[in-house]
């Protein structure tokens, strides 16, 4: 019975993919691709995009690993409550307005997306940051502090590393919410593949909304995965395993 | 740089909008819910075909939101539907089933096993177990689910203004083409309390829906 | 058991409300109602807010479909989502119809006659078309036009096939496409933008580009009040490469067989509405930042019209 199951969800999988592969070829996507010119703008738009991403995601991880890494200090552990009250207020304000916002005060343009993506995307990085390291079982820290290790040491050798897992979800949820978020900084001059899919929109033309759609969604599944791999890479072996216990 | 004088003035558009907001949110909800929690009650028992239901609408998740809804409109187009409020709607019902989902079936799956055995040891049948025992106690999760969906929604439905589906966004979208500050800000703000509104009453109902013995264990789990 | 029974009445109360909040707040009163729409720029606004106005004092219920771009209003109104929008004759002339000829399309008449017959056989009636011309014009800012020496679309052509790089230019994405848009405009002049120099962005943002120097050129519309304010200059139109765009009510056949009085009702704004009262109207919005909705109705009061 299983079986049987099995091969009947397979074929709908593959009707499916070929209903959808009718459907693109239908709104004219393929033509439009063919043309080497609008493959070189669309690859000029996926740059511009990236670019926006990268910056963004660079700032907002290194202030948001040491937001997260401060708050969690002895010192001032007491205020990680309210922070992190704040900083999931921060996640309630719509993308499109803190795009809006930024262009309010900076203009228009790269710099405007860039600050706007920065900002949306600190917040998962910090929060996950300051709950990955208070989620460290203390008697961990204690046999470290045992040890006679300093407070740097542990800092780095044990409450990062047995963060790592939840930071690293963190990173990666923010980097997915920037790659769709970066496509709306279009809409306040920044480029991007925002521009394919508004076209699309505006012109009524599906071809010019998948040619913005398809990569943009490509990008973050790509990060997506990305990310996972790079779990594999930078979580040490001993935690990985234990975690999937 | 007035924008509580901007929402005095234009009270009367700025609670139609909401209104609209609110009403696209909830519609997409329930429909989320409807379509979702059944969906994770099912996959609770299948673990590789959670793998996959929960994979699929996680895809649905990482398209961005505006490419979702643009999608729509030709799709829709075909049927009469292009524009409005309901290509929004199916993108947000879309858009929510993975918290749902997700939240239904590790609610569900959580449940000790124990707890299982003894209610079928008692005779319950599949569906008195289901009722009974397993939904009361993964409601917390469920409505965290549902709470997590419902403040995501808020902030997306913002960018169905740009395929005419009405709501706050309206107010950022003229905003941006107006160059007008207050608007935009006017409009930031309503939906953010809006969020924040419906996450706390949200929370409040997963405190009341969590039956009084889970509360109670609850603390007592190691 | 009591409490159970609570908490399933609780739950059940919640999703219903939720239900029932979402169809009230569509709640309309299903006769006597028409749906008007309206593009994404400014005097579009206006223009579906004086008809709706307009209507309502006559007893309709009116909901506005506003803030697309023109293929997908013109879609919405084919499939019967919309009843009725204001439409420019020289963008259904060489848009929809994909048309041509200068001699038909520089003439207010014989434009408005020509779009009008073609529609009907569509079952869409064009009615009493407004005077004034909105026209598409690229703009520049008045200090570097003087400087460059531009005053015409021939002088800027004659410029950028000399410094192809200098010059950037704001345009959105249905300009550039269009058949009176910017690339067909490319060609009658003779010029060639390279595609880096070409920066798409939303209408009403040009404006802002323009004025902050993001740009160089940019798409503009005649009747925008933002164009004098802003201390931008219309290049002219020499080789007469834009027809004329006279915006007029169009609307279903259908809808207007069961409502013929409409025609009547929305006569006045053609009667009344010139080409400086819409750059002023347009100058409320976009300068002085009034609303939308206000400025329609004060200047329907201002003509007696409400």
């Amino acid at each position: 019975m299983n079986k049987a199951l099995k091969y009947l969800y397979r074929l709908i999988l593959i009707i499916l993919l070929l209903a959808g592969a009718v459907f693109i070829d239908r709104t004219g996507l393929i033509e439009y691709l063919s043309d080497a010119n609008e493959i070189l703008y669309t690859a000029g738009l996926v740059w511009q995009h990236i670019k926006m991403v990268m910056v963004s995601m660079a700032l907002a991880t290194t202030i948001g690993l040491s937001v997260g890494i401060l708050f969690t200090r002895p010192s001032l552990k007491r205020f990680s409550g309210v922070i992190m009250y704040i900083v999931g207020l921060g996640q309630a304000v719509p993308s499109l307005a803190v795009l809006a916002i930024a262009m309010s005060f900076l203009g228009i343009g790269f710099e405007a997306a860039v600050f706007a993506l920065f900002i949306y995307s600190i917040l998962p990085i910090a929060r996950n940051t300051m709950a990955g390291i208070k989620s460290v079982p203390p008697w961990v820290i204690d046999a470290a502090k045992g040890m006679g290790m300093p407070g740097l040491q542990i800092l780095l050798y044990v409450e990062i590393p047995n963060a790592m897992k939840v930071i690293l979800t963190g990173f990666r949820v923010a980097l997915v919410i920037n790659i769709g978020t970066a496509a709306l900084a279009f809409l306040i001059g920044a480029g991007g593949l925002g521009e394919h899919i508004f076209t699309g929109i505006d012109l009524m033309r599906p071809d010019k909304l998948l040619a913005g759609a398809i990569p943009t969604a490509l990008l973050a599944l790509l990060a997506d995965y990305l990310c996972e791999l790079l779990g594999f890479i930078i979580i040490p072996r001993g935690l990985r395993l234990t975690q999937e216990v | 740089m007035n924008i509580i004088t901007f929402i005095m003035d234009n009270a009367e558009k700025c609670w139609s909008l909401t209104l609209d907001h609110i009403s696209i949110v909830a519609f997409s909800i329930s429909l989320a819910a409807i379509i979702g929690i059944p969906t994770g009650v099912i996959i609770s028992h299948d673990k590789r075909l959670a793998q996959k239901i929960i994979n699929i609408a996680n895809i649905f998740m990482t398209i961005p939101s505006i490419a979702l809804f643009g999608l729509m409109l030709p799709l829709l187009a075909i049927a009469g539907y292009g524009l409005g409020k309901v290509p929004a709607v199916i993108a947000l019902v879309l858009y929510s089933q993975l918290p749902i989902i997700r939240n239904t079936y590790v609610g569900i799956s959580n449940i000790p096993p124990e707890l299982v055995e003894t209610a079928r040891g008692l005779g319950m049948g599949r569906w008195v177990r289901l009722k009974e025992i397993e939904i009361p106690l993964a409601m917390p999760v469920i409505i965290a689910g549902l709470r997590n969906a419902a403040v995501m929604n808020i902030g997306i439905a913002a960018i169905a203004a740009y395929i005419g589906a009405g709501g706050l966004g309206v107010f950022i979208q003229q905003g941006i083409a107006r160059a007008y500050e207050d608007m935009i800000l006017a409009g930031a703000l309503l939906v953010a309390v809006l969020a924040i509104f419906i996450d706390c009453g949200m929370a409040y109902l997963e405190k009341i829906l969590t039956p009084k013995g889970i509360k109670i264990a609850g603390d007592q789990r190691p | 058991m009591k409490t159970e029974i609570k908490r399933w009445a609780l739950v059940s109360f919640f999703l219903l409300g939720m239900v029932v909040v979402s169809i009230s707040c569509h709640k309309a009163v299903n006769d006597k109602k028409v749906i008007i729409g309206g593009k994404n720029f400014t005097e579009q606004y206006l223009l579906a807010e004086m008809g709706k106005n307009l209507m309502e004092n006559n007893g309709f219920f009116v909901e506005l479909k506003t803030g697309v771009g023109s293929s997908v209003i013109r879609q919405s109104l084919l499939k019967g989502q919309i009843d009725l929008y204001y439409e420019y004759t020289g963008t259904a002339y060489t848009v929809y119809y994909k048309q041509a000829d200068p001699h038909m399309m520089t003439n207010r008449t014989r434009c408005y006659e020509w779009v009008k017959e073609a529609d009907a056989r569509k079952g869409l009636i064009w009615l009493e078309s407004v005077p004034f011309n909105n026209s598409y014009t690229l703009m520049m800012r008045e200090e570097d036009a003087e400087r460059l020496g531009i005053s015409s679309i021939s002088d800027l052509s004659r410029y950028i096939n000399k410094y192809p790089e200098k010059l950037l230019i704001g345009v959105n994405a249905e300009f550039w496409e269009r058949p009176d848009g910017f690339k067909a405009l490319m060609s009658h002049y003779g010029f060639t933008v390279p595609y880096n120099s070409i920066k798409k962005m939303e209408s009403g943002l040009a404006y802002k580009a323009l004025q902050e120097e993001h740009v160089s050129v940019s798409m503009g519309f005649e009747t925008d009040g933002r164009i004098e304010a802003f201390g931008f200059i219309n290049l002219k139109d020499d080789k007469s490469f834009f027809p004329v765009y006279n915006p007029a009510p169009v609307i279903r056949k259908k809808v207007l067989d069961k409502y013929p009085e409409i025609q009547k009702i929305l006569e006045p704004i053609a009667e009344h509405l010139t080409t400086e009262e819409m750059r002023k109207l347009n100058a409320e919005v976009d300068i002085e930042k009034k609303q939308v909705e206000d400025v329609a109705a004060n200047w329907l009061k201002r003509k007696n019209l409400l």
